[in-house]
């Protein structure tokens, strides 16, 4: 997992290329986020080391929430004078309070691990505290040379608890995204539709029976237990079930209106909630895959 | 759609340059083609039968007869790959949609003119037609100015320049 964004997906259109072929889009609103907080894994207490979260990872907001209708924890976790009696007792016994983001209670807050490999992020560069965390990030930018259109480069970025970040910065240099939504809830639905079984024939004698399973289990399936294996797949609810849409092209990024242009269709309805980072795909045809390859045709060349 | 944000995204593509034209006009549709690595411009010609209105996903199809043969095409209404469009005569029909020209031979396909809108059209090709030449011999005018050219060769491209002018 790498740093990404929290957005709301807006719908799909479609726009031209440079030479004129259509091309399908996902209009992503993403951001501005504030970062709320910092997890990090531990912190030094002289000599010992005390696990704190037990990983790093950074916590984002998306969408302001009215005062009158967030909860009290709600605004404290982001107000940095909230007054509270356990607060003021804190800070009397002298115990060194978190930092707060001070910003309007947010409406959706979700975590992005900087700690995992993968992706473009990377995680022995990371050092990460309560109040900010920096890590090395690989961006891709287009050199103009067609022995090798691609290259990669380096570039810190910090996080700290407060800032706002916007789709210029982590999208910048990004070629391709991962999406993270929920798919539409489809109710109760046959095993046809929910995981693609061929059903029985049409004709051949076939009578009522067109759309079943066919035969599920003999007792023997799960060595005489009486029941069926776990996991059997059979009609039920689907949809509605996170699904993750892994290297999307980035079409265009427009800075001014926070939105993101991608190729392609992406799980869920218009106004759902959507994460989106830049890919963690590194096999063929991945961004990652077009430094590398085109580096290999100028070697030989 | 009327996502605010998509009307954003679609306003900065959609192009400002696309005449009125209406379905039973017959218009010219000058479509960029890639030919090899030159680029040059293919005319086709017709009657506009329908107009598939979304915004950035206007399409436009056009019909014509090619050797007795009824050929329909449908054309992205704002894709850079279209040079330019013309409206060439104005039609009055009474349908959004002229599909039943299809199942029609002969006579019967012909589409009753609309006189009013013609006189507008008729002013604005001969308008076009006036400023092509006048860009023609500026530029002509030009390339003497310039010595370019030797005269046999300028008097060929002001004869081609003439004919393409009297074409449109």
């Amino acid at each position: 997992m790498s740093l990404g964004l929290l957005g709301y997906k807006v719908g799909m259109t479609q726009m031209f290329t440079e030479a004129g072929v259509v091309e399908p889009v996902t209009v992503l609103q993403l951001g501005p986020c504030p970062v709320l907080q910092i997890r990090y894994r531990s912190a030094k207490d002289g000599n010992r080391d005390v696990v704190k979260d037990g990983y790093s990872a950074v916590q984002i907001g998306f969408k302001d929430k009215p005062r009158r209708n967030a909860t009290r924890p709600e605004q404290g976790h982001v107000a940095a004078n909230l007054k509270s009696k356990r607060k003021d007792a804190r800070q009397k016994a002298g115990v060194k309070l978190p930092p707060k983001a001070d910003v309007e209670p947010q409406r959706h807050i979700r975590e992005f691990r900087l700690d995992k490999a993968g992706g473009f992020l990377d995680p022995k560069s990371l050092t990460a505290g309560p109040e900010q965390a920096t890590v090395k990030v690989e961006r891709i930018r287009a050199t103009g040379d067609s022995k090798k259109p691609f290259e990669a480069y380096t570039e810190e970025m910090t996080l700290k608890v407060g800032q706002v970040l916007k789709v210029s910065d982590v999208f910048k240099d990004v070629l391709a995204v991962d999406v993270i939504g929920t798919s539409k809830g489809r109710g109760t639905q046959g095993v046809m539709k929910r995981h693609g079984f061929a059903g029985l024939p049409a004709a051949h004698g076939a009578k009522k029976v067109h759309r079943q399973a066919g035969s599920t289990s003999s007792l023997a399936s799960n060595r005489g237990s009486g029941r069926p294996k776990k996991g059997l797949r059979r009609a039920g609810r689907y949809g509605n079930a996170q699904v993750t849409i892994r290297n999307l092209a980035v079409v265009k990024v427009d800075v001014e209106n926070n939105l993101l242009m991608v190729r392609g269709g992406i799980p869920g309805h218009p106004n759902a909630l959507v994460m989106v980072r830049p890919t963690n795909k590194a096999g063929p045809g991945s961004p990652k895959a077009k430094t590398k390859k085109q580096e290999v045709v100028a070697k030989k060349k | 759609m009327n996502a605010p944000h998509i009307q954003l995204v679609e306003q900065t593509m959609v192009r400002s340059d696309v005449p009125d034209f209406r379905v039973g006009d017959r218009v010219e549709i000058h479509q960029k083609i890639l030919d090899g690595q030159k680029e040059r411009v293919q005319v086709f010609e017709g009657d506009v039968i329908a107009r598939h209105n979304g915004g950035i996903r206007e399409t436009v199809t056009v019909r014509r007869l090619v050797q007795g043969e009824g050929v329909e095409r449908i054309f992205p209404v704002h894709s850079p790959r279209i040079a330019r469009i013309v409206v060439k005569k104005a039609g009055s029909v009474r349908r959004a949609k002229l599909y039943y020209l299809r199942d029609r031979v002969g006579k019967a396909t012909k589409i009753k003119d609309d006189v009013k809108r013609q006189l507008k059209i008729d002013a604005d090709l001969k308008a076009a037609a006036e400023a092509a030449a006048k860009a023609a011999q500026e530029s002509a005018a030009k390339a003497t100015a310039e010595g370019g050219m030797s005269k046999s060769a300028q008097k060929k491209k002001a004869k081609k320049e003439a004919e393409a002018s009297k074409k449109k």
